[in-house]
């Protein structure tokens, strides 16, 4: 293609120019010669520069992957257990629910930047358990709450037997319109998508408090699923704004977080 | 006409007639590769569609692309041939930069063609597209009615027909129509079961109706298409299509996981 004539044959720069623009003096004859810079310092530049750019990028994802600030609650050995005729490792879980994460937990804040409007769980939103093991929690209710926007989860769902015990009291269900917060957890993909847990925990009447000593007690057995990362959060709306679905509720470290399955 | 006046086609008759051969055969290449993409590409970046609606997706998608495959070849080989056979020589030894082309104008015939068939494929991907909207829109009998609702961050599902049972999971009874009433409780989710075919928003205090007719066997994906908070693309639910008889077996277990039945309540310590 070298011999093709360039569009509108237009020669070399002997003609005048079209725009009719005077030329500048400095590009004449006289003017000293101009130092250029080869082509492929600019290139490297360039390479170098894009480099960087997406070496910022990964970096800030990387910096954005969450990590809880309050550490990973791993779950203690408690032996064996039959189910359904499978031996299965036993493990114990417990956390609690919270309507202040400014308070404190052993000495710790439920979360390093809580907002004393905001419910947290605690003492961290991240669990780790066995793969394939009955996992049995304990949780401290001690938050108000109010009426489930979809009834769907005042269901117990995914536990051994469909139920969990409310202060000692098996139930099924509890009533829509008097919830505190739920325990709602799926697979993701790459683990189990099957899986689902859900747990509605009652509230407690009034605004309770950390400290004034009355929560609900809430205990319910499952068995883990396969190995991986899944996700959990309550699905009480107990934020704020959208619907009571923002604040703590968009926000990690508060009403979601995770369980490792290891 | 060039600017100044004087007709610039016959001066570039002879680069056209001689870079048009080169031109159609790179035309011709690019034109095969995209009506291959076309054909070939939906079965790795599509899933396995279970529905007629999803059929039609995936047949649209086909033809759509085949059609468009010869248009987007000309606009690549007339630009790849330009940027390879007409770009300017010498260029950052002088600082003159390159002159511009001429203007063209004046060409009735090609114009017509351009224009021409524009029109055709226009005419021709409306009609489809009308038919099947149209088809869209038939209701049955039989129709199962599955009310769809989204919430931050996860998908339920009522059978109001079967005394609104309710379920995590999507299962529908294959070759019976579908009617998903779609809505959302707190902001807009995209209820998108792609397999399916269908798409539609989740929107608070509105009830989208969406319908699709599930007629082959199998599992599939619900998701959220619609950037919808924080664990937006954890936003899933699983979905089957199974025969009657274990669509009835499953609403008379009250939606309970399909294949994995909830454990019993059987637990006995060993140590």
């Amino acid at each position: 293609m070298a011999d093709t004539p360039e569009p509108g044959g237009a020669g070399p720069s002997s003609e005048p120019p079209a725009s009719g623009i005077p030329e500048s003096p400095t590009s004449g004859a006289s003017a000293a010669p101009e130092v250029r810079k080869p082509r492929s310092v600019g290139l490297i530049l360039t390479v170098v520069m894009a480099a960087a750019a997406l070496a910022g990028v990964a970096l800030f994802f990387h910096s954005q992957y969450y990590r809880s600030p309050s550490g990973t609650l791993v779950a203690t050995p408690a032996g064996t257990v039959t189910v359904n005729g499978r031996t299965l490792q036993h493990v114990n879980l417990a956390f609690n629910t919270y309507p202040d994460s400014t308070g404190m937990v052993n000495g710790k804040p439920i979360h390093p930047s809580g907002n004393p409007a905001w419910p947290a769980y605690g003492p961290t939103n991240q669990f780790q358990v066995p793969a394939h093991a009955l996992v049995t929690v304990t949780v401290r209710q001690y938050d108000s709450g109010g009426t489930l926007n979809n009834p769907f989860f005042a269901t117990v769902r995914g536990t051994v037997g469909d139920v969990a015990r409310v202060n000692g009291k098996l139930v099924h269900s509890i009533d829509p319109n008097n919830v505190g917060h739920t325990f709602t957890v799926r697979g993701v993909p790459g683990t189990d998508p099957g899986f689902f847990l859900n747990v509605p925990f009652p509230l407690v009447p009034g605004d309770s408090q950390t400290d004034n000593g009355k929560y609900e007690t809430v205990t319910f057995s499952f068995v883990s699923g396969s190995k991986g990362t899944y996700a959990w959060n309550c699905e009480f709306p107990c934020g704020t704004g959208l619907d009571s679905f923002g604040g703590p509720m968009s926000a990690f470290g508060f009403m979601s977080g995770f369980i490792h399955v290891v | 006409m060039a600017e100044d006046g004087s007709d610039p086609l016959p001066e570039l008759k002879p680069f056209f007639s001689r870079a048009g051969g080169k031109i159609f055969i790179i035309w011709l290449a690019m034109t095969a590769v995209g009506v291959l993409v076309g054909i070939y590409a939906p079965h790795h970046l599509l899933p396995t569609m279970l529905s007629t609606q999803g059929t039609k997706v995936w047949q649209t998608i086909v033809l759509f692309t085949i059609l468009a495959a010869p248009v987007a070849a000309f606009v690549y080989a007339v630009g790849l041939y330009s940027l390879l056979g007409w770009k300017a020589r010498g260029f950052g030894k002088s600082d003159e930069p390159p002159p511009d082309g001429p203007s063209l104008r004046g060409d009735a015939p090609m114009t017509a063609l351009w224009v021409g068939v524009s029109a055709v494929l226009v005419i021709i991907l409306l009609v489809w597209g009308l038919g099947e909207f149209t088809a869209e829109q038939t209701t049955h009998a039989d129709t199962l009615e599955v009310n769809v609702t989204g919430q931050q961050w996860l998908w339920t599902f009522t059978y109001p027909d079967a005394g609104n049972v309710a379920s995590r999971s999507l299962v529908l009874p294959v070759n019976r129509p579908v009617q998903f009433n779609v809505t959302s409780v707190d902001v807009t989710h995209g209820f998108w079961p792609a397999a399916l075919g269908v798409q539609v928003d989740a929107n608070p205090n509105t009830v989208t109706v969406i319908q699709a007719t599930p007629d082959k066997l199998g599992g599939f994906t619900v998701r959220c298409s619609q950037l919808c908070g924080l664990y937006h693309s954890l936003m899933y639910a699983s979905g089957s299509v199974v025969t009657p008889q274990k669509f009835d077996a499953w609403l008379r277990g009250h939606g309970a996981p399909v294949g994995k039945a909830a454990e019993a309540a059987d637990v006995k310590a060993s140590s």
